[in-house]
């Protein structure tokens, strides 16, 4: 027995408007259940999905607009069931740690971050193209209010060139995937946007070549990738940390696996074309990140380009294309490691500028931990795991992550694994300079709050949870990832024996209700 | 005479009212560009009626005439209005709304 | 006696009318008349209540003939040989009448009224929609001559309606001049076609052309690119939209309102009869034409709008570029072109109305006018009037979960599929240009005005427009409540653009009956 996934979905949506309607102090705790319940609902899925599962589950597949072909439909495989409970979880903490303090028009503010829930959420869900690009944009819509309005310094310009920039990559995945379930559609047929029917209709070389393009965009900019990260910066700066927890955490993943669910399976032999170019972007994107992540003063853009540079790992993964799915695999595990460590570590931002005199700079921390020791414990598992120690879960991500690039790509697989040490640096870099440098001057250290523990102490304790049992996940979203890079990665195979190998449609295996055009 | 020449004619009469309409700034004057216009239109209309040989042409003729009217009335209306307001009735000095 | 004329005579055979198709029309137009005789009564309450009443019982009653009349997939000659009824011609009627309905809502407590007379207001503006409904249906280039002039005259003189305001007198005038140089410019296209052709009768013109008269004659292209100019004069489309921003600026803002949607409409309706029905097989020639036309809207539209602090002059930018992109659905000229154009048109009246509808309210109560300025803080003071206009802006910039996303889905789709992918993504890099508008808008609204980056204020007027009363102790409460139907139209069009969003099926379908009118569509 298990929850609609509309229901899944909606929930925060119908809490948000609760909350709007209801008295003032309530919208935060309606809002807040309801990020309980789906997390709730999120820990079945995941408990219910079979280790080794691959096909899609909780399908929910009817038409929504049969004049375009498009269908509501829903569906959880072993590529997003965590992704779906990182989303459920983040946001529990995110709506948590903004429980703790007071908002201006606290109703606007709770119901933007239900309805961004409920974005991401049918995002990840998501089994028809057009479904994805609806909800995708959709999310932009929440957090252009919630950093434009409840944002820190500059906040309409961040918020302005944060939409800017990613709606123009959105609008051209917009032209992207009507052009493709378009031109997909053969003589006679019915346009559909389904996936598995898309998986099946492959499109011709050239037309996957510009079609690519324009995914790509989108999916890179959202990361976001090296040479469009123009409004990260401005935007994390900006933005409230409970929103900027659940941004950082949780949208840039929505690209990442936009990539894996849609390109790759889609457009096989684009993938392979531009197969090196998405590798140069991801390395550089680790270098570039690595980089500026150790010459930052602002701690929130520390962690801000060590996303860049992580995002550029998972980009390496995914685009590493080898045969076993390696790359892949580890490109999951990288997503949802990246998202709980990303998350407890902008909290404990949060935590030291309330230490640090409100100051969010490197040079103003410094000997937090002296009379903070649990909090200086948290952060330090958070660091570590962040670094890729051995034992954590992100060891084993970015291990993957490496040995499906060495297959296919060695060379700049050896230039990618100089980022993990160099994530080693900016990190206890940061670590030393907020915890045990010479005391800042306006730090006044306490140990952690109730309300820091209650919204940190749990993600910690997932990470250590992970790290200690990597194989839960990895075991669970094998099957579907490889499934997903099978087309793309047989290509490269048989480009390199030589033989043309016939292209194996993603997806084949559950083609029951989805398969059937309307 | 064929209906070239009608037809030429007609054109220039047109050409002539929307050179008059772009150049001139006295909106008397662009009403009067204007009508001269329509009767280009007119004058096409009445020649190619008597060359195809029936009717439609004329009658056409005949309503756009009425429209002219009503035209002109509309536009007279409006500049004894502006007159009355004491409102330059030049359009380049009609200028406070400008693209 | 009668029958002793008769005998005189000789036999006579009246044109075929069919009256039950025409009732819809006969409705307007009588209801256009009935104002005018209703509003010479004096008194108080015949000018406020029973003008308005009795013009909206005549819209709603057309509405209610044009639902009954209503039957996918025939044409239905009502006057022989000059007008018809086919799905087309009342779907974008309905179109007409629902915004003649949130006009007269608008205009209600509008001064517009009282210095012009709401008999003659309401009476010229059912005259409008009567030659509006005339055009939709129009078979015959002497209707569309027709149908084109009631519908501008009327709204020249309802430009110029508020006498004593410089602005509005201008307006009217330069209405006046750019609309009949663009009416005198079609009668001469008009003219030639049916030089070229020998008939007035749009479907005469479509089988011959290509048939008897070859494609390339140089009186059918002459004529096709007349009539072309003459129509972007009305519907507004670059490189002939200089007046737009102006006339809507200094209209009142109800018949700006009115004209924004309404005559937007007509002069598509019109543009999808005579180019997709009655030249389609000539589209090699004019298809690039328009195409470029297209372009040009989207791009000059979107970056005329970007420099704008007046909310009128940025809609009308804003009009202009969304001109472009309904053109496109012409260019393709397709029957899934056409359902697209038909759907954006249906789509495009709330999203604006509910716009203007915001711009109104604040007019009325602020002292900065249609000033972008006149919106601040609107979030936080009034949430009723913010969120129509958010969820307009949203819509007009193409967010989902809005009926602008499904429109602009259904572009894309429709150029893609009829061979002009070009112009899709001309679409969507126009759509891109827009955010910097639309997304300043909201940022006025929502978040603190001394962070969001506005357009220089414009230099200072000579009478800056002074509005209804300027309330002391004005309460931002009252602000709503003093005005509920403004309000009203507002929340309504918002609600039916979000409605249209997440269901938009119920509007397809009826976009689809509305494509299958012409049954020439490749």
């Amino acid at each position: 027995m298990s929850v609609p996934l509309s229901v899944t979905i909606f929930l925060p949506l119908a809490a948000g408007l609760a909350g709007a309607v209801l008295p003032r102090g309530w919208a935060r705790w309606t809002v807040l259940a309801a990020a309980l319940a789906v997390l709730g609902i999120a820990i079945w899925m995941v408990a219910d999905y079979p280790a080794g599962g691959a096909g899609l589950r909780d399908l929910t597949n009817q038409q929504w607009i049969p004049e375009l072909g498009i269908r509501y439909s829903l569906g959880v495989d072993g590529l997003n069931v965590f992704l779906i409970a990182l989303t459920a979880l983040l946001w529990v903490a995110a709506t948590a740690a903004a429980c703790f303090r007071e908002w201006d028009r606290p109703r606007l503010f709770y119901f933007h971050m239900a309805l961004a829930e409920t974005a991401v959420l049918g995002a990840f869900c998501a089994q028809d193209l057009a479904l994805f690009v609806f909800f995708f944009d959709l999310m932009l819509v929440p957090f252009y209010f919630l950093i434009g309005s409840w944002g820190g310094r500059q906040r309409v310009r961040a918020t302005t060139k944060l939409v800017i920039y990613t709606l123009v990559g959105s609008l051209l995945m917009l032209a992207g995937a009507v052009a493709l379930g378009v031109l997909a559609t053969p003589a006679g047929g019915h346009v559909s946007f389904a996936l598995p029917v898309l998986a099946h209709r492959l499109v011709g070389k050239g037309t996957q070549e510009w079609i690519f393009l324009l995914f790509a965009a989108a999916f890179l900019v959202k990361a976001p990738a090296f040479p469009f990260h123009g409004w990260m910066p401005d935007a994390y700066r900006a933005a409230p940390i409970p929103v900027l927890v659940v941004f950082s955490a949780v949208l840039s993943k929505v690209g990442m696996y936009g990539f894996l669910r849609i390109v790759v399976p889609l457009l096989p032999q684009a993938a392979q074309h531009y197969q090196t170019l998405m590798i140069v972007i991801a390395v550089v994107s680790i270098l570039y990140g690595s980089a500026l992540a150790f010459s930052q003063d602002d701690a929130r853009l520390v962690v801000g380009y060590s996303s860049v540079a992580q995002l550029g790992f998972i980009l390496l993964g995914i685009f590493a294309l080898d045969v076993e799915g390696k790359g892949a695999q580890g490109a999951v595990l990288q997503m949802v490691n990246h998202g709980l460590v990303v998350a407890p570590l902008f909290l404990i931002i949060w935590a030291l500028s309330a230490r640090a005199g409100g100051s969010e700079s490197l040079g103003r921390m410094g000997g937090v931990a002296f009379r903070a020791p649990a909090l200086a414990g948290l952060f330090l598992i958070v660091a570590l795991a962040t670094l890729a120690m051995p034992g954590s879960a992100n060891f084993v991500g970015e291990l993957l992550i490496l040995f499906g690039t060495f297959s296919t790509k060695l060379a700049f697989g050896l230039v990618a694994s100089a980022g993990v040490a160099l994530a080693a640096v900016y990190m206890i870099r940061m670590y030393q300079r907020s915890m045990h440098n010479r005391v800042g001057a306006a730090v006044e250290s306490r140990d952690v709050t109730r309300g820091e523990l209650v919204t940190i102490a749990p993600l910690v304790a997932v990470i250590v949870a992970l790290g200690v049992y990597p194989h839960f996940v990895v075991a669970r979203t094998e099957r579907s990832t490889v499934r997903q890079e099978r087309p793309a990665a047989s290509l490269e195979h048989a480009s390199e024996t030589g033989g043309q190998a016939s292209v194996p449609p993603a997806g084949t295996a559950e083609l029951g209700p989805l398969g059937r055009a309307p | 005479m064929g209906i070239a020449w009608f037809l030429a004619l007609s054109a220039f009469i047109f050409c002539i009212g929307a050179g008059g309409v772009i150049t001139r700034r006295n909106p008397l004057v662009i009403l009067l560009c204007l009508e001269l216009m329509l009767n280009a239109g007119n004058l096409a209309l009445l020649s190619f009626s008597r060359m195809v040989g029936n009717r439609d042409g004329q009658v056409f003729a005949l309503i756009v005439m009425v429209v002219a009217a009503c035209e002109v009335v509309v536009g007279l209306g409006l500049i004894v209005a502006m007159y009355r307001r004491r409102l330059p009735i030049d359009v380049d000095e009609v200028s406070e709304l400008r693209g | 006696m009668i029958g002793a004329v008769h005998s005189q005579l000789g036999p006579f055979h009246a044109p075929h009318v069919d009256w039950k198709g025409m009732s819809p029309l006969l409705s307007v137009l009588g209801g256009s008349a009935a104002v005018l005789i209703a509003g010479l009564f004096p008194g108080r309450r015949t000018q406020r209540v029973v003008v308005p009443v009795l013009a909206i019982a005549a819209l709603i009653a057309a509405i209610g003939l044009t639902v009954w009349i209503w039957e996918p997939g025939g044409v239905r000659p009502i006057v022989a040989g000059a007008l018809s009824v086919d799905t087309l011609a009342l779907g974008v009627s309905v179109l007409f009448y629902v915004a003649g309905i949130a006009t007269i809502l608008l205009s209600l407590r509008s001064a517009v009224v009282r210095e012009c007379g709401a008999g003659e207001y309401a009476s010229l503006l059912l005259g409008s929609i009567g030659g509006m409904v005339l055009l939709a249906g129009a078979q015959n280039l002497v209707t569309i001559f027709i149908g084109l002039e009631l519908l501008s005259i009327p709204l020249y003189i309802l430009c110029g309606s508020r006498v004593r305001q410089e602005h509005s007198l201008e307006a009217g005038l330069k209405y006046l001049i750019v609309g009949s140089v663009g009416s005198a410019t079609l009668l001469y296209g008009l003219a030639l076609l049916y030089g070229a052709t020998g008939s007035t009768s749009l479907s005469v013109i479509g089988h011959a052309v290509g048939t008897r008269v070859p494609l390339d004659d140089p009186l059918v292209l002459t004529g096709v690119a007349l009539a072309a100019t003459g129509l972007a004069f009305k519907a507004s489309i670059a490189p002939f939209h200089t007046w737009t921003p102006d006339v809507y600026q200094g209209a009142p803002t109800p018949v700006t309102t009115f004209m924004a949607v309404a005559t937007k409409a007509a002069a598509f309706a019109i543009l999808l009869r005579l180019f997709d029905e009655g030249l389609i097989s000539d589209r090699t020639n004019w298809g690039p034409a328009l195409a470029a036309l297209a372009v040009a809207s989207i791009v000059i539209g979107n970056a005329g709008a970007i420099g704008q602090r007046s909310m009128k002059r940025l809609l009308a930018w804003s009009g202009v570029a969304q001109a472009g992109y309904i053109l496109a659905g012409v260019v393709v000229g397709t029957r899934l072109g056409i359902q697209t154009s038909a759907f954006y048109l249906a789509i495009y009246l709330p999203m604006n109305v509910a716009a203007f509808a915001v711009v109104i309210a604040r007019m009325r109560v602020s002292e900065r006018g249609d000033d972008m300025a006149a919106l601040e803080g609107l979030g936080r003071s009034s949430p009723w009037l913010a969120w129509p206009m958010t969820i307009a802006m949203l819509a007009l910039a193409g967010f989902p979960a809005t009926a602008g996303f499904i429109g602009k889905f259904y572009l894309i789709d429709a150029t893609v599929a009829g061979g002009y992918a070009w112009l899709g993504v001309a679409i969507v890099i126009g759509s891109m240009i827009s955010l910097v508008y639309y997304l300043r808008v909201i940022a006025v609204m929502w978040m603190s005005p001394s962070e969001v980056e506005v357009p220089a204020p414009a230099p200072a007027r000579a009478s800056p427009s002074r509005r209804v009363r300027s309330v002391a102790g004005w309460s931002p409460e009252a602000d709503v409540r003093a005005q509920p139907e403004v309000a009203f139209v507002a929340i309504a069009c918002a609600a039916a653009t979000v409605f249209f969003g997440i269901v938009p099926e119920p509007l397809l379908h009826l976009a689809r009956e509305v494509g299958s009118a012409i049954s020439s569509a490749l």
